[in-house]
């Protein structure tokens, strides 16, 4: 059963509201920038409609592999908090299943992240994560009125530059990523 | 290739220079910095336009981050604008859309869903594509009007982080 505001962290899929490209037809360069772009691309509705542009969908994977999963820096799980609380602002049901998913195989807390979908980002949160979360929300809903009193939080906890500057991608990636999943198809719920 | 062209859009949108700390942080993820850039020329200075061109891409841009809003990135565009030679009265009219003055009739198509992409996105639907399709926009070109705004949404949030950085320093 689904609760009423439609996050899980169950795995949907997703169907395209336009018609994507052919796998028969796919060009040497459209099937070369599918691959790099992630494992299952050549088969995703997903990635197979984003191909149409392939010279920007070269650039955006490539950015989103490193935003997402370079070494070093903010550690992999804040970075998928931070999507989460992108997307549950948001209303991305689709990026919330996927990356709810992968924090919880990260850190084996999967409640933090039903919490975050049933109670919303002001649900209770330990002193890193609230940090995290609220920073994530302010430049989501109010980039123009941030202030330094946002980064507060952050260097209390005892982020550096470096992983500041990873969290800011984190959260850009997703007011990206979010807005391609909500506008060009639609989730696809598994039959119960 | 002009100057413009090649400088990195988001240190220029928040007054990042070489040797400033903000850019010795940015320096730390050179691929980020990199692909958005790459980002950048393959949506707003693509070799294969594909139908859309470079001014129309910018005046969806600008359109998008005024909405966001971000002041400073939709100075960027504005600029951008000037710099390819369009007409004042063109962009005043996609700033002030839809009661600025008269644009395209694929502008007048696009706009509105710029505005959806950029403030609504968990409201849309199909019948949002079903109307650029009915101006004459292809699949690629919808493709490629949804990574623009969705790009733009990415910069403003990044600017915004980066100024906020640069202010800690000040």
């Amino acid at each position: 059963m689904t609760a009423q505001h439609g996050f899980t962290l169950d795995a949907v899929e997703w169907a395209a509201w336009l018609e994507t490209v052919d796998p028969a037809t796919l060009t040497p360069e459209q099937i070369e920038v599918l691959k790099e772009s992630t494992p299952t691309a050549l088969t995703s509705p997903y990635y197979l409609l984003l191909v149409h542009d392939v010279a920007a969908l070269r650039e955006r994977s490539r950015l989103f592999n490193r935003v997402m999963y370079a070494p070093r820096g903010l550690a992999r799980a804040d970075r998928e908090l931070s999507t989460v609380a992108v997307s549950r602002i948001n209303g991305c049901v689709y990026c919330a299943s996927v990356h709810s998913r992968l924090y919880a195989q990260l850190t084996h807390r999967p409640e933090t992240m039903q919490k975050i979908f049933d109670e919303g980002i002001e649900t209770e949160l330990n002193e890193r994560e609230r940090a995290i979360v609220d920073y994530a929300a302010k430049l989501t809903r109010d980039p123009e009125g941030a202030t330094t009193a946002d980064l507060v939080p952050l260097r209390q906890i005892g982020l550096s530059d470096q992983e500041i500057l990873d969290l800011t991608h984190a959260v850009a990636m997703f007011a990206w990523a979010n807005r391609l999943l909500q506008t060009l198809g639609e989730v696809v719920r598994p039959a119960a | 290739m002009t100057h413009a062209d090649t400088a990195d859009a988001i240190d220029a949108i928040v007054g990042i220079t070489p040797d400033s700390r903000v850019a010795q942080i940015r320096a730390l993820r050179p691929d980020a910095a990199g692909y958005a850039q790459g980002s950048y020329a393959a949506l707003l200075e693509p070799a294969d336009e594909a139908g859309l061109g470079r001014a129309e891409r910018a005046l969806i841009a600008l359109r998008a981050a005024l909405l966001a809003p971000s002041r400073a990135v939709a100075a960027h565009y504005r600029e951008r604008l000037q710099s390819l030679g369009v007409e004042a009265t063109t962009i005043a009219a996609v700033e002030h859309f839809p009661e600025g003055g008269a644009v395209s009739p694929q502008l007048a198509a696009i706009l509105p869903h710029v505005e959806l992409m950029t403030l609504r996105p968990h409201a849309a639907g199909r019948e949002a594509l079903e109307a650029l399709e009915a101006a004459g926009l292809s699949a690629r070109n919808i493709v490629s009007i949804a990574q623009l705004v969705a790009f733009v949404s990415y910069q403003v949030r990044l600017a915004a982080g980066l100024r906020l950085l640069q202010e800690e320093q000040q």
